[in-house]
């Protein structure tokens, strides 16, 4: 079950990491790209719950971190997924949850990553940051997470009771 | 609210987070960079290949792309039709200014005043109360304190405070304004103070005896050396009279001939003709019954060509109070040419 559960991740999030940069990048939309990495790892913490989701988004964020255009400071999208997997995974209790709270919280998870990866990098001194693109970025953001969420958590649900039916909530 | 393993686990993965990013963060050869270069490899890897499955879909970015082009093909020409359109308003406003210095310089030139042009820039905001706007002419163009204000209509105000570039222009409708002021074609003088309102002043005469009538026009008495008024320039008409003759004030009141809500184009008088004009400077010629200066005749407004340019014109710059450019170089060349 251990085994089954750390492997439907894995796959979930690298074809989520290859997605998102070699195809949601180059569409070329306006704004953000996509944020299909979020999107997923939000996904897992539903299904999987807090501690999982936090673990998730740990390993997410280092592939992303590590996957080759990635230029950014590796380990601040690693925290900032932990973050966003625990918060979901554990913030509303299962019973309670509906479908605009999901999709609500895939929505504020992209833009509240992104706005988190902005200060970030500006915290630990660089000066990539160009904050006249830092609102239209957060809301696009937003925007692709609400549009992408009604997809992909219902798949990943179906995924997860499809493969490892014991331990989903 | 976290039990024992949950938060070992998160400050590990926090821990771990943070070190990788101060690794990074001091660059070079970190103990993680051949970890690093083996994941990338990896990954890289993985990535052609999904390259080449979604190699398919991604032309839809070329979509895109072209979507892109097209609207900065659409920004481009709506920049130019902007352009386009201002330069069109532009030359509107360029004829309106024109008329304004026309006029300006038919009054410099009838009176023989020897004027600077200058263009109001500011206006005092009108819950202040105060009527005072700054002209962009100052020092440089040889304007000092007190000297009159005019322009095509007639006379504004006069200069409150200069700087280098810039000077303050107290207008003849503020309340601490008081000009002192001849009733056109007779004798009869007075004092013109300002009302706080921009369409009456009240022109108080000296002679209590004065027969004063509406449609009477006022000129300015001049002052010794030209400030802080010039001789000769148009004020305003009456357009009342309060009292009757024999009590001891009579208050007319004046409309000024000058819009001075409506402001652009101003002259400054830096030096004042050598003999009173008189009367030779208002407009019409009913205004000056009699007087030797009928033989002046001055010369009648000039005529309004194109009246449709003229409409377009006209809104325009009233409303250009605020900030505007410095006039160009016709009004700069006109500098001179009031001078006898």
């Amino acid at each position: 079950m251990w085994m089954r559960q750390s492997t439907l991740c894995a796959s979930i999030i690298v074809l989520a990491v290859m997605v998102q940069l070699t195809l949601l990048s180059r569409l070329g939309l306006p704004g953000a790209t996509p944020d299909l990495v979020v999107v997923s790892v939000v996904a897992l913490a539903l299904a999987y719950g807090p501690v999982a989701g936090a673990v998730v988004g740990f390993v997410a964020g280092l592939v992303l971190g590590f996957t080759p255009p990635a230029g950014g400071l590796i380990g601040i999208q690693a925290l900032i997924f932990l973050v966003i997997g625990f918060l979901t995974g554990g913030v509303i209790d299962p019973r309670d949850r509906t479908v605009p709270i999901l999709v609500g919280m895939v929505g504020l998870s992209a833009g509240g990553a992104a706005l988190a990866y902005a200060l970030l990098l500006a915290a630990f001194g660089t000066d990539q940051v160009i904050w006249d693109e830092v609102p239209k970025l957060v809301l696009t953001s937003s925007l692709y997470g609400l549009i992408l969420a009604p997809i992909v958590v219902p798949a990943v649900a179906w995924l997860v009771r499809k493969i490892t039916p014991e331990t989903a909530l | 609210m976290l039990n024992q393993r949950t938060r070992i686990i998160l400050t590990f993965l926090v821990i771990i987070a943070m070190t990788f990013t101060i690794f990074d963060l001091r660059g070079g050869k970190g103990p993680f960079s051949s970890v690093r270069s083996v994941l990338s490899s990896a990954l890289g890897g993985v990535q052609v290949a999904t390259s080449v499955i979604v190699s398919p879909i991604t032309g839809i970015g070329s979509w895109w792309g072209t979507w892109g082009d097209q609207r900065a093909r659409i920004a481009e020409l709506e920049s130019q039709n902007a352009t386009l359109q201002d330069t069109a308003i532009r030359s509107a406003e360029d004829r309106a200014r024109a008329d304004a210095l026309d006029q300006l310089l038919r009054v410099a030139g009838v009176g023989r005043y020897r004027i600077v042009p200058a263009e109001v820039i500011a206006v005092e905001a009108a819950q202040d109360f105060t009527w005072t706007v700054t002209i962009d002419a100052g020092r440089n163009d040889g304007l000092l304190t007190d000297m009159t204000v005019l322009n095509g209509q007639g006379l504004i105000g006069r200069i409150l405070s200069t700087t280098r570039t810039t000077a303050t222009v107290v207008l003849i409708v503020d309340a601490s304004s008081a000009v002192g002021a001849r009733v056109a074609g007779t004798e009869e003088i007075g004092i013109l103070s300002g009302t706080g309102r921009q369409d009456s002043l009240e022109f108080q005469s000296l002679d209590p005896l004065a027969d004063i009538a509406p449609g009477q026009a006022l000129v300015t008495f001049g002052s010794r050396s030209g400030r802080p008024y010039a001789p000769g320039i148009p004020i305003g008409e009456v357009v009342e009279v309060s009292g009757t003759a024999g009590q001891l004030t009579r208050i007319a009141t004046i409309r000024p001939f000058a819009d001075v809500s409506a402001l652009s184009i101003v002259g400054v008088v830096i030096r004042p003709p050598r003999e009173d004009p008189r009367d030779s400077v208002l407009p019409s010629p009913a205004a000056t019954p009699s007087g030797p200066s009928d033989l002046a005749s001055p010369s009648p407004a000039p005529v309004d060509d194109g009246a449709s340019a003229a409409a377009t014109a006209t809104a325009k710059p009233q409303k250009e109070k605020a900030a505007k450019p410095v006039p160009s170089s016709s009004a700069r060349a006109a500098t001179n040419s009031g001078s006898n």
